[in-house]
């Protein structure tokens, strides 16, 4: 593999029409063998910057620079409303990146093996659950294996089993040197997979400060526990009862 | 590309949203050359009209069918956006000259009309130029150009309308006059034919100009 690794230097993102920036001067550096977690609260930008990553958007000003050819991206919901079975739409995403048809619907069918595709490989895409959905919109990605796999909340909905497989996926393409880049609005996965971790904070980032985490106390009316539990999550914040 | 092209076709046929404008199509067709016996060019006339509006909806359904994450997808997978963008214009041409093919031998099997190959060539240049033009227009009232889809509709009806109604309008609307009333301007065709074609190429500049500077 030529893949060395993806750099940002000083990149900013601010949407035609909007007045606020949803990216302000990030660099970053991505190497070769390395799991990156960005973790941040909703609208933090993190979407944001694994588009770029993945090509799909251009910043505003900064320089992208090192992306691979190849590219696995995952984006953080599969979309109801595909007709297309897995096997079908995975056979067709796998055709546009060239590879046969016989490469590909093998290829489909370990992934799906492999990620336990429960409701068939041959049902409507819209009719999956969204663990299921989730685990074909992995499997796209990893048709051709990346260079660089770019994942958006991967967790979200998958199950046990699956999590696992992901874990291994993330570990297998960065120990053939491959890069892996995944946002989660939960700390305590970034650190479990991430060699490197970092926090979005309103589009700015800042190294995640694994090794300084204060532990707080606080007394809260049990009414109000589920509330704040989900505020706390979203914020990146462990809790624990 | 034949892959991406491959991929828009089933996409299309599996959302099912071709049905209407089809439909839409192959009724005017019906109710204007079913048992026709007069001259055919006055008849190619009202079928362009026809397949005009249907192509301009065609192309709009289909650059619609695709969710906009699965759009992100493709086009991750395709390696830039502009071939995506590509072969959909493909994916709706094909539809589009499926219906040229339709429009232009129908009239010879639902009447009986006296065939030269010059009325055959006249209505292939007048149905393509309906095409070309109505594809131009479903591209720009797309959700590539135009996000929310009540302007999106206000914007393709006005265009539609009025490129099609507005007295002495190129190309769809002067065409058409001029073929209604039989004199085979053939000059005048291919102009409008290749103006049609400028249409298109600029609208999908336009489109892939929006994608790139919202993206």
């Amino acid at each position: 593999m030529s893949f060395r690794g993806v750099s940002f230097s000083g990149v900013s993102k601010r949407y035609r029409g909007r007045r606020r920036a949803v990216l302000t001067d990030v660099t970053l550096h991505v190497r070769s063998g390395e799991v990156v977690s960005l973790h941040g609260a909703n609208g933090s930008g993190k979407s944001t910057l694994l588009r770029m990553m993945a090509g799909l958007s251009t910043p505003s000003s900064g320089v992208i620079s090192g992306r691979p050819e190849i590219i696995g991206y995952v984006p953080d919901r599969f979309p109801p409303g595909e007709r297309l079975s897995a096997t079908e739409y995975l056979a067709h995403m796998g055709r546009i990146r060239g590879l046969s048809t016989a490469a590909v619907r093998a290829r489909a069918a370990e992934l799906l093996d492999r990620l336990a595709l429960v409701g068939g490989a041959h049902v409507p895409l819209r009719t999956l659950s969204k663990g299921n959905a989730q685990k074909v919109t992995l499997a796209q990605a990893l048709l051709v294996p990346p260079e660089l796999l770019v994942l958006d909340e991967p967790w979200s909905g998958l199950d046990a089993s699956a999590h696992q497989v992901l874990g291994e996926v993330i570990a297998e393409t960065a120990a053939t040197g491959g890069a892996v880049v995944f946002t989660d609005h939960r700390e305590s996965i970034g650190q479990t997979h991430a060699t490197t971790g970092y926090a979005l904070v309103d589009g700015r980032l800042s190294a995640a400060a694994a090794a300084s985490v204060v532990s707080v106390t606080i007394e809260v009316p049990a009414a109000d526990y589920d509330g704040l539990l989900i505020q706390a999550r979203d914020r990146g914040w462990r809790v624990r009862r | 590309m034949i892959a991406l092209i491959r991929y828009g076709v089933a996409t299309f046929l599996h959302s099912q949203r071709y049905l209407a404008p089809v439909v839409l199509f192959l009724g005017a067709l019906a109710i204007a050359a079913l048992n026709d016996g007069g001259p055919l060019l006055p008849l190619y006339a009202v079928i362009s009209g026809a397949l005009f509006v249907a192509t301009s909806w065609i192309t709009v359904a289909q650059l619609n069918a695709e969710d906009p994450v699965h759009r992100a997808v493709t086009i991750v997978h395709a390696g830039r956006s502009v071939k995506v963008l590509l072969a959909g214009v493909c994916v709706a041409l094909l539809a589009g000259f499926g219906l040229v093919l339709v429009g232009l031998l129908g009239p010879l099997l639902m009447g009986h009309h006296k065939v030269s190959p010059a009325d055959l060539l006249l209505g292939l240049a007048a149905l393509s130029t309906a095409t070309f033009t109505g594809t131009a227009v479903g591209l720009i009232c797309s959700r590539l150009v135009i996000r929310r889809p009540g302007y999106s509709f206000a914007v393709a009806l006005v265009g539609v309308l009025s490129l099609l109604l507005v007295k002495g309008i190129p190309p769809v609307n002067a065409m058409i006059r001029g073929l209604s009333e039989g004199l085979p301007d053939i000059a005048g065709l291919l102009g409008y034919l290749a103006l049609s074609a400028v249409l298109l190429v600029t609208a999908a500049v336009l489109a892939q100009a929006a994608v790139t500077s919202r993206d």
